[in-house]
């Protein structure tokens, strides 16, 4: 364990009407890595802020120190000097340039006259990539041809390239393959060796567990314990105090009566859009009934999200196959005519395709069922509306100041119970969630797991995409493993484990093994 | 009313609340009280401003491209653009003209254009940006160049004179002061009336209801009502153009306020593909609001044509320009999404008063032009600056 470099006391940072940050504590050493962990809105993001710079010195109250002396960012150049670098949730490259010029985006080598040296740039780049035991890619590639994990890796270097001394990762997994995570590590791992401080804002324990020296918790803005080693804490003493309560169960799953086949899909296929003759989904069949929640697993880019998207309808040229709904066949040519016949989505990217930012909740709430609220010319009945959200701001237990809030300023999970609600005033025979709890604390988790209980119990099928294969398993009936854009299974809830679900999903095992 | 969505919490109670409600009214209503400082200044510099007659002529100005700038507010709200509306305004007063030459009814002639020049004109910008995705920018900057050409063409490069009585009376009549009159105050009756229902219908459902609102929005209607009576009465009336343009507006600020469309509307320019998943035809809401635009500016080629008693194929030149700053200084944000059709109505006064305003005083017309663009860029600056300090 490391000297101190970083110490935060008494931080509160104001936001009109709400305190976001209330006297938080807490102090960083070298060569270990410290979790960050709390509900989303518990204002871990808003600390790191403070930190970088974004919150200048006096918008906040408190001190920070690094190696004992007392700095007072202006801006994020100041904390960039400090060597405090944070890589952000959203990555901050851009995506036409070369990953070379990424990472020296505001300080190229460039001559007397201005003009750049790209020699050096491309040389300089690679031995970053050396330290880092880089080797996936080259400085001269384009980011927008990378990876989401590589991309992850240029901003680690970027960061290091300015000799950052203490490091933030902002929930760097969200986003992740199992491989990529276990790159991330590795070079975590090494930045610890080299003395490098970081600090770590996540929800996934397991990670925690894996890589974290060190944890503190935040909640409601304030720090709840001490800064307590990961090896004298336990998982449930950990969330008790993210909840402030004890979550008995993580997946409350009820099981229902299965009644008949709601969905069924057959032979469905989507070309890549991109790619000629390439396809994302493969010759895929499967069934979702009533009174059962219908769970898909597999990587990222296995298809899932591509089978799903097609089955809504918003791949009009490039689905085919057959699909029926109650026995009625569909034509998934447009999401419109899709959700009049009774399937609702909610996306895998709530911010990019399932909330219009910079609107209210209200509006966000009925964009897809405007007809519930208003006449047959069109108009539509504000106060109606009103007191229909606020039903479901009550039954979903979304916590928001009011229904004109703008959509942006809710924490993750209850954005997500906005998408839902959305959804359930559709009146859907077959609601698909594509990684429902995605980005959402542990507390909105089981408030969406016990809602997806509720909607099953009420006559609507469920089918859950995921990437997290306790929730996959602990809230399915049934799940299909999808890999390279097939579906190599379809196990029941008895058979499914974590390592029969892996081999199918890597393809060390085969459809019919 | 502009940005009264945000502001749901009010923070804290107030030593003095009047002094709170005062500046949350100049915040919301920032361009409203440009246009009333405008209005003051010109009236102190030149005694001819602030008279029934030029106010009236102004009303007559501005609503040309105030017609416009209601569709222009529809298309840059879904992220959009339309630059061919000014050669649009020039082709319809040629096709109107020319049809009526031609021996075709007048109201025939009228609907015609509205039709050939308005809406499938509209429908082919539309298809276009819908159907191929190509940036309106560029589909809408050849329709400029083409419905220009083919007014050239179509007049052989020179004016058509209007010859029936009937037509120039659209756009120079008035309707009678003392029935203008009427209109006002029905107007302001009806205003208080669908003030007190709303108040009515949210006590029903138990939603609170909001002082400041209603009194900032009673002192607008008020003022501004009582200004229009003043100018219509004492001159010769509420003149034709003037009010075809309130009806539009009111139904343009109705549909985008209170319907379906216009929820729609602005959820594409929030995130387009949110709203496709959504389940919002998004094609056809592009085909619909690129034809309103161009038959709206159609509309006002024909409208400019009955006041000129002619056509020329070069008018409308430049006033897409106008139009579209129209919007911006109104408010509506260029990336779509924010704004709305009563800003729209501001800032194309703003615009009309400056025009007017500017040759009652004299000022060259380089100097003019020169004064207009800054203020568009302040009124820009000016939006960026609020924009920051919510967040």
């Amino acid at each position: 364990m490391g000297e101190v470099i970083l110490e935060m006391k008494n931080i509160i940072k104001d936001f009109p009407g709400v305190r976001a940050l209330d006297e938080v504590n807490f102090e960083a050493r070298s060569g270990e890595l410290l979790a960050l962990v709390g509900e989303n809105g518990a204002g871990k993001s808003t600390l790191m802020k403070v930190l970088s710079g974004v919150w200048p010195y006096p918008t906040y109250e408190g001190d920070i120190h690094i190696r004992g002396d007392l700095k007072r960012f202006r801006n994020t150049k100041d904390a960039e000097a400090s060597r405090v670098a944070i890589i952000y949730q959203e990555l901050n490259l851009i995506p036409e340039l070369t990953v070379a010029e990424n990472i020296f985006l505001d300080r190229q080598f460039t001559n007397a006259f201005g003009v750049v040296n790209w020699n050096k740039l491309y040389s300089e780049t690679q031995k970053l990539l050396d330290e880092l035991n880089i080797t996936d890619f080259e400085p001269t590639d384009k980011v927008k041809e990378l990876t989401v994990g590589k991309q992850q890796m240029v901003e680690i270097a970027k960061a290091l390239s300015k000799n950052a001394e203490i490091l933030v990762f902002d929930e760097p997994t969200s986003a992740l393959t199992d491989k990529e995570v276990e790159a991330l590590f590795e070079i975590i791992r090494k930045l610890k060796r080299q003395g490098v401080c970081m600090s770590y804002i996540s929800h996934k324990m397991e990670e925690l567990q894996q890589i974290a020296d060190r944890m503190i918790v935040l909640r409601d803005g304030k720090t709840i314990g001490e800064v307590t080693l990961m090896s004298e804490i336990t998982l449930d003493q950990i969330i008790s105090r993210m909840v402030g309560r004890d979550i008995k169960d993580m997946f409350p799953k009820q099981e229902f009566k299965q009644g008949e086949k709601v969905l069924e899909v057959k032979n469905f296929e989507v070309d890549n859009p991109v790619l000629a003759g390439e396809k994302q989904v493969k010759d895929a069949s499967f069934y979702a009934a009533k009174g059962e929640i219908l769970g898909i697993a597999g990587l990222m880019g296995s298809g899932r999200t591509e089978l799903v998207t097609g089955i809504f309808g918003a791949f009009p040229k490039d689905a085919r196959g057959e699909v029926y709904l109650d026995g009625e066949k569909l034509d998934f040519k447009s999401p419109q005519e899709t959700i009049n016949q009774g399937i609702g989505l909610v996306t895998e990217d709530r911010k990019a395709m399932g909330l219009v930012l910079g609107q209210s909740i209200l509006q966000n709430m009925t964009i897809s069922s405007l007809e519930t609220v208003a006449n047959q010319w069109g108009i539509i009945n504000k106060a109606q509306e009103r007191k229909l959200a606020k039903g479901y701001v009550k039954q979903l237990n979304i916590k928001t100041p009011g229904l004109n809030v703008v959509i942006d300023t809710l924490s993750g999970g209850n954005q997500q119970k906005v998408i839902v609600a959305k959804w359930l005033n559709t009146y859907p025979k077959v609601l698909i969630l594509d990684e429902p709890t995605r980005g959402i604390d542990v507390g909105a988790k089981v408030e969406i797991y016990n809602l997806l209980n509720k909607l099953v119990e009420d006559g609507v099928t469920v089918i859950m995409i995921s990437s997290e294969l306790p929730e996959v398993m602990g809230m399915s009936d049934r799940i299909l493993v999808m890999c390279e854009g097939e579906i190599a299974a379809e196990l029941t809830r008895e058979e499914a484990t974590k390592e029969l679900i892996m081999e199918y999903a890597t393809g060390s095992k085969k459809k019919g093994d | 009313m502009s940005n009264e969505v945000q502001n749901a919490t009010t923070p804290g109670v107030s030593s003095n609340e009047n002094i709170q409600m005062a500046l949350k009214f100049l915040k919301d209503n920032g361009t409203l009280v440009a246009l009333l400082v405008l209005v003051i200044f010109f009236s102190f510099a030149d005694e001819a401003f602030f008279t029934p007659r030029n106010l009236t002529n102004l009303a007559r100005q501005t609503t040309i491209v105030g017609i416009i700038a209601v569709g222009m507010t529809m298309v840059i709200l879904i992220n959009g653009i339309d630059l061919s509306v000014g050669s649009i305004v020039g082709l319809s007063a040629i096709t109107v003209t020319l049809l009526m030459q031609a021996g075709v009814n007048i109201w025939l002639a009228v609907l015609l254009t509205l039709l050939l020049t308005g809406v499938i004109v509209g429908l082919w910008n539309g298809f276009w940006v819908a159907h191929y995705n190509i940036p309106p920018f560029i589909i809408t900057l050849g329709m400029m160049t083409i419905a220009r050409g083919l007014a050239l063409t179509l007049s052989k490069g020179g004016s058509v004179p209007v010859t029936n009585p009937t037509f120039s009376k659209i756009g120079g009549n008035f309707i009678p002061a003392w029935i203008s009159g009427i209109i006002i105050v029905a107007a302001l009756a009806l205003f208080f009336l669908v003030l007190f229902r709303g108040i009515q219908q949210k006590k029903k459902y138990n939603i609170q209801v909001k002082k400041q609102e209603i009194i900032s929005s009673s002192v607008i209607a008020v003022l501004g009502l009582g200004i229009s009576f003043y100018v219509f009465t004492a001159y010769r009336g509420i003149p034709y153009p003037v009010a075809i343009f309130i009806v539009i507006a009111f139904i343009g600020i109705f549909a985008l306020e209170n319907t379906k469309f216009g929820r729609r509307v602005y959820a594409m320019g929030g995130n387009e593909e949110a709203a496709r998943l959504s389940g919002i035809n998004i094609y056809r809401m592009k085909l619909i609001i690129y034809a309103i635009i161009t038959a709206l500016s159609a509309l006002s080629g024909i409208l400019l044509a009955s006041r000129l008693n002619g056509a020329s194929p070069n008018l409308g030149t430049m006033f897409e320009l106008d139009a579209i700053s129209a919007v911006i200084i109104g408010g509506t944000s260029f990336a779509g999404g924010i704004g709305t059709i009563s800003g729209t109505v501001i800032g194309a006064f703003i615009i009309g008063i400056l025009n007017n305003g500017m040759s009652l005083l004299g000022v060259p017309t380089f100097y003019q032009l020169m004064i207009k663009g800054f203020i568009i860029i302040a009124a820009v600056w000016f939006d960026v600056l609020s924009k920051k300090k919510k967040a």
